[in-house]
């Protein structure tokens, strides 16, 4: 599979319009957005966990071309804290619920809308990437944090 | 002189996202997004866990260590 492309961001931005699904997108991919120089594979997506969100998220990602069966659109609809998709055009993570942020509308509070993308806030990133404690965010951070300091004296 | 901002990020970092902030969004895509493959996590088309910590657990048994997936 290709590498992702901004085509497809933007494919996903406007199906996901088209069905109201309520989402940000987070993680590297949603940095990279705000303007992060850096590379990454994966465009992450936090969704809004509840029954009707999930079901337009569901028809958002056949109009994608996701081949998604019942039973996994079942688990989308139901809101699982992360899924991760590699049987459609792109990969996609799901994430319901990030490490290190409490709720969806607080993150959809602060959001960021680029092009019309619509994007967590460069806090909430970090904040997602600390509470992971992974090796590699561990190894990311601190460039990521220069980057959020250098993003606010942008403003 | 120097600013706070200044002195504690590398000027190479400093001028990286200068630079990015002057590419328009497709490029800096273009730039960002590349692909390799991940062993195990590339190898399945669907995953789902119920919890964040039940996949970090998974991630922790089941990933190569040098992918960087493992919690510190």
């Amino acid at each position: 599979m290709a590498a992702f492309e901004y085509r497809q961001a933007q494919e996903i931005r406007d199906a996901f319009k088209r069905r109201e699904v309520k989402y940000l997108f987070i993680g590297k991919s949603g940095a990279i957005l705000l303007g992060y120089p850096d590379t990454t594979q994966d465009a992450d997506l936090f969704i809004e966990k509840s029954i009707a969100n999930g079901e337009r998220l569901v028809q958002g990602l056949l109009d994608l071309g996701f081949r998604i069966t019942d039973e996994q659109a079942q688990q989308i609809r139901q809101g699982k804290d992360f899924i991760q998709l590699k049987n459609g055009p792109f990969d996609l993570d799901l994430v319901f619920a990030p490490d290190g942020i409490e709720r969806f509308d607080d993150a959809w509070n602060r959001r960021v809308e680029i092009e019309g993308f619509p994007v967590c806030h460069i806090d909430d990133i970090v904040s997602s990437k600390q509470a992971a404690n992974r090796v590699k965010d561990k190894e990311s951070l601190p460039r990521l944090l220069s980057f959020r300091d250098w993003l606010k004296k942008q403003k | 002189m120097e600013t706070e901002l200044e002195s504690n990020t590398p000027r190479e970092w400093r001028e990286e996202f200068e630079a990015a902030a002057l590419r328009p969004l497709e490029q800096r895509m273009r730039y960002a997004f590349i692909r390799t493959h991940k062993p195990v996590l590339d190898d399945a088309e669907y995953r789902s866990f119920d919890t964040m910590e039940e996949y970090r657990a998974w991630c922790d048994k089941n990933l190569p260590d040098w992918l960087g997936y493992g919690r510190v």
